[in-house]
């Protein structure tokens, strides 16, 4: 691998796991939003 | 919940692969060529958002139903993020390729038109007071904005002298190397889910609102018209 471009995959690879992780925080507080207001769906 | 976690690892096997089992493409500035396998996703999100958009809004016009009027709405939004995302890794690729952030090139004049299209679609959802014409105004302006969309993305570009790499990089032309190929198509079929899982997301958001609003529940539940 040529140099930087570990670091640039890196960067990357951080911002997606931020990402997945707020998808994923988020994702379970909706789920329980909808647990509390007796959504028929569920 | 499955999906989820495969779409995790699914990406995070995609960014490392687009970095160590791929080679740049020659004709391109060091290792620039590798943001096709971000940039070119995004665009193509971007502009199936608004495809949704579009049949979402033709739906709620035709049925009425609030869960068609969501779809619009957040594929919307999505649209519009997904289409500032190409922007940005569409500037840094100019930037190491043709020494500039932003050149008026007709490819970022055309998103750029497209952005403030889909601009004024939020600003006259925000705009109008009475939630069920928003809805009608918002469908009629997203059926409207989405005509745009093939002429902008497509025609403009390609009848107008661009800086854009079209022919090096089109993985439809012949020529691309196959492991790049493989890497390209995982990264759109990435980037699809993940837009999937958002916008389910924003959907179900939207429906717990509409849960806390009695006249929206009943019109959702048919009992108004």
């Amino acid at each position: 691998m040529k140099d930087g471009l570990g670091f640039v995959m890196a960067v990357n690879l951080v911002i997606w796991f931020g990402i997945a992780c707020y998808l994923f925080a988020l994702d379970r507080k909706i789920r329980k939003m909808e647990e509390a207001s007796g959504d028929p769906r569920k | 919940m499955i999906y989820k976690i495969l779409l995790a690892v699914w990406m995070t096997f995609i960014i490392v692969a687009s970095f160590m089992f791929t080679e740049a493409a020659s004709g391109f500035p060091g290792e620039t060529s590798r943001i096709l396998f971000f940039h070119v996703p995004q665009a193509w999100v971007a502009t199936l958002c608004f495809l949704l958009s579009m049949i979402g809004s033709a739906l709620y016009l035709a049925k009425r139903r609030l869960g068609s009027d969501d779809l619009a709405h957040s594929a919307a939004e999505l649209g519009f993020l997904f289409c500032i995302l190409a922007t940005v890794t569409g500037s840094i690729f100019a930037k190491a390729t043709w020494g500039s952030y932003w050149n008026w090139d007709p490819r970022e004049t055309s998103i750029v038109i497209l952005l403030m299209i889909y601009g004024a679609y939020f600003a006259l959802r925000s705009a109008v007071p009475d939630p069920e014409k928003k809805r009608v105004f918002a469908a009629v302006y997203s059926i409207l904005a989405f005509v745009t969309v093939p002429f902008l993305v497509f025609v403009v570009p390609r009848i107008t002298t661009s800086l854009h790499p079209e022919d090096t990089m089109n993985p439809a032309k012949p020529g691309m190397d196959p492991r790049t190929l493989k890497v390209f198509l995982g990264s759109l079929f990435a980037y699809t889910t993940l837009f999937v899982w958002m916008l389910r997301l924003r959907m179900r958001l939207l429906y717990l609102e509409h849960l806390k609003d009695p006249i929206a529940r009943m019109r959702r539940d048919g009992g108004i018209e």
